[in-house]
């Protein structure tokens, strides 16, 4: 007994301790629930046979029916597109905006500061507040829209066919820039201000800066924010339960979506998990991603 | 310094700068000769890189103007000014191997590959990295790193070369290696070099001329030597040599040929010129001027030793009263903490200032 305690004052007790507490929490609240959604994706699971824990094995039956499904390939294609649109965008305008707070001028941080207000919001508020500004009889985007003159007649943004998604890009990239902006901005301030002061003397314009010193000191840092970035999209449910669900007729359907529909309202837990299985494989591969832009540091 | 003005290379006129109400750069003149070293030194917020960024267009003036090859460059963007600068972090690009380092420069002129390759190898055998082309900055020592950031410099060939103390990263033996290397390096390529440094050891060994500054204003300039036999005032006086000058205030006595220290015995030291009896004055003596003897002797002034410092070649000796005299000893004598010592000092080497202004009396 007074050994144990001795191994974990002095010795590496203490560390094997702290390891062995977070790897607990995270096999029991991430590892098993993953491996069980695998497990289940090979099984029928129904209504009636949800309360058991060993179910009949199904084989590729879900697999197979998921990809015959006929909204498989709109959702595959809806899901790419609100991918990569949304992470285009929102890092684009983060980084537009993460170089605007960069320069010094009175109030820089404290504005930089007021755009992350946005992201502290819930998506189902930001959603809600989307709603509002998107609505075809009286919101604001239409009515600015109409008074500048670009269109004639309201846009019924959540349910138009052909506007159902991008409403959900649009609020997805306002709801995401900031998280992008911050990002970068930690990138950019950890720059040396006397590599642009050498590159000044050696001749660099503004743009020549830009490409030869800011964008090679940010390769890891902008790998690891369109990773997480795809991670993020790739999770986005609160914007589509709250503007579209999915609608109308499947026109913003995406795949984290109709997991959810699958499993939870028509209760076909199987397929549900098939969708959820096939995400955590493209997840994983970004995160392999993630994980090798974030191991190349150029910094001195 | 009366110099032809087609020689100059690098001229400041009336230079002032503001941080809001701070004063940082106070009417600065500076007229730098062609091929000329030039040292800015000082105490640490005097101003002496705030001048050097004004002169790379790294920061702007409030007022005056400066020359740069017989241009005007206010209003010149860095880029365009055609000076090469060595920062005390190197700025070495840490994405780019010392080849692309080097020849950043060139690069960015539209330079064509071959060439730059050329004129890489070239400047490495200059700089000895011929072996180090193609590694990282972060592969480097200290030392490469240094090595690589005058290569950037000499690779531009501009009209001036601007260092910004680039040696006070570097441990004290590199230090006086490079210190001879950015030297002769000088000689060889026959540039113009403005080169800031607290150090005025630095200053001393390595420039022709040098610029002392205090709080935004230079105090005084003129070849290292001149700056250490005649100071202008108190504050160059105790910055140029090592250990500092004894300052002991004093009065000059009748005969006017003379000057009684306020200090221990109120000793007497004949001087070199003729001054108005009963003036006070502030006696400057450098502590290697000061010569030991028998505290008995004709012409010797006696103090007793409180500490004794031996490094070997020299000793270093305090005395027990106050204002505290250092005396530099050669290593062979042997003083103890205690003992009653007699000095000298030889009448030339009697520096004398006025207690108000702080300003050099003696002439010449």
């Amino acid at each position: 007994m007074k050994a144990c305690a001795k191994w974990i004052r002095d010795g590496i007790g203490f560390d094997a301790l702290l390891i062995a507490m977070a790897l607990t929490y995270l096999l029991a609240f991430a590892g098993l629930p993953l491996l069980y959604n695998i497990i289940i994706s090979f099984q029928v699971v129904d209504m009636f046979s949800l309360n058991q824990l060993f179910h009949e094995f199904a084989g590729w039956d879900n697999y197979i029916e998921v990809f015959h499904d006929p909204a498989a390939a709109e959702v595959l294609w809806n899901t790419t597109l609100f991918t990569i649109v949304s992470v285009f965008f929102q890092f684009t305008l983060g980084f537009a905006l993460a170089l605007f707070f960069n320069q010094k001028f009175p109030g820089a941080t404290w504005f930089r500061g007021l755009f992350l207000a946005g992201w502290v919001m819930p998506g189902l508020v930001v959603g809600v507040l989307w709603n509002w500004l998107l609505s075809g009889d009286f919101g604001v985007i239409n009515w600015t829209l109409e008074t500048l003159g670009i269109i004639g007649e309201p846009i019924f943004w959540r349910s138009d066919v052909d506007y159902s998604l991008i409403s959900v890009i649009l609020a997805n990239i306002w709801y995401g820039v900031p998280f992008n902006m911050i990002l970068l901005s930690v990138g950019l301030a950890g720059i040396p201000e006397d590599l642009y002061e050498a590159a000044a003397l050696d001749g660099a314009t503004a743009l020549q800066k830009f490409t030869t010193i800011t964008l090679p000191m940010m390769r890891s840092t902008i790998g690891a924010v369109i990773a997480l970035g795809i991670i993020f999209t790739l999770q986005q449910f609160d914007l589509f339960a709250a503007i579209t669900s999915g609608g109308p007729a499947g026109s913003s359907l995406v795949a984290q979506y109709w997991s959810w529909e699958l499993s939870f309202r028509q209760f076909e837990f199987g397929r549900g998990a098939v969708i959820a299985v096939l995400m955590i494989v493209v997840v994983l591969g970004v995160t392999v991603f993630y994980v090798r832009s974030t191991r190349q540091e150029t910094r001195l | 310094m009366n110099i032809d003005d087609s020689t100059i290379q690098i001229g400041f006129t009336d230079v002032n700068k503001f941080y809001g109400a701070y004063h940082a750069l106070n009417s600065i003149n500076l007229s730098i000769p062609k091929g000329q070293f030039v040292a800015l030194v000082g105490p640490s917020g005097c101003g002496k890189s705030t001048l050097l960024r004004t002169l790379a267009g790294l920061e702007e003036i409030s007022s005056g103007t400066i020359n740069v090859g017989g241009r005007t460059v206010n209003d010149i963007p860095p880029r365009k000014r055609d000076l090469a600068m060595v920062f005390q972090s190197y700025a070495l690009y840490p994405h780019m191997n010392v080849r692309e380092n080097l020849t950043y420069a060139l690069r960015l002129k539209g330079v064509s590959k071959e060439i730059r390759a050329n004129k890489a190898d070239e400047v490495a055998a200059i700089i000895g990295l011929e072996d180090l082309l193609d590694r990282k900055p972060r592969e480097l020592s200290g030392g490469q790193r240094q090595r690589v950031a005058m290569g950037r410099a000499i690779v531009r060939e501009p009209q001036a070369f601007l260092f910004d103390e680039p040696l006070s990263n570097l441990d004290a033996s590199l230090r006086v290696r490079m210190r001879k290397e950015i030297r002769a390096l000088h000689e060889r390529i026959g540039s113009t070099s403005v080169y800031v440094t607290h150090d005025q050891v630095e200053a001393m060994t390595m420039a022709d001329h040098v610029v002392v500054m205090r709080a935004g204003k230079i105090e005084q300039q003129g070849v290292p030597l001149d700056l250490y036999k005649n100071p202008a005032n108190c504050f160059v006086a105790g910055f140029i040599g090592s250990p500092a000058m004894n300052f002991i205030p004093g009065v000059i006595d009748e005969s006017g040929e003379s000057v009684t220290l306020d200090f221990e015995e109120s000793p007497s030291l004949p001087i070199a010129q003729s001054m108005q009896p009963g003036r006070p004055v502030v006696v400057g003596l450098r502590p290697e001027h000061v010569e030991l003897g028998d505290a008995q002797s004709c012409g010797y002034a006696a103090i007793s030793i409180s500490s004794v410092e031996e490094t070997g070649s020299t000793t270093y000796l305090f005395s027990s009263a106050t204002p505290e005299l250092v005396i530099v000893a050669d290593g062979s004598q042997q003083v103890r903490s205690g003992d009653v010592i007699g000095v000298k000092i030889a009448p030339t080497n009697v520096h004398l200032f006025d207690p108000e202004t702080e300003v050099s009396l003696s002439n010449g």
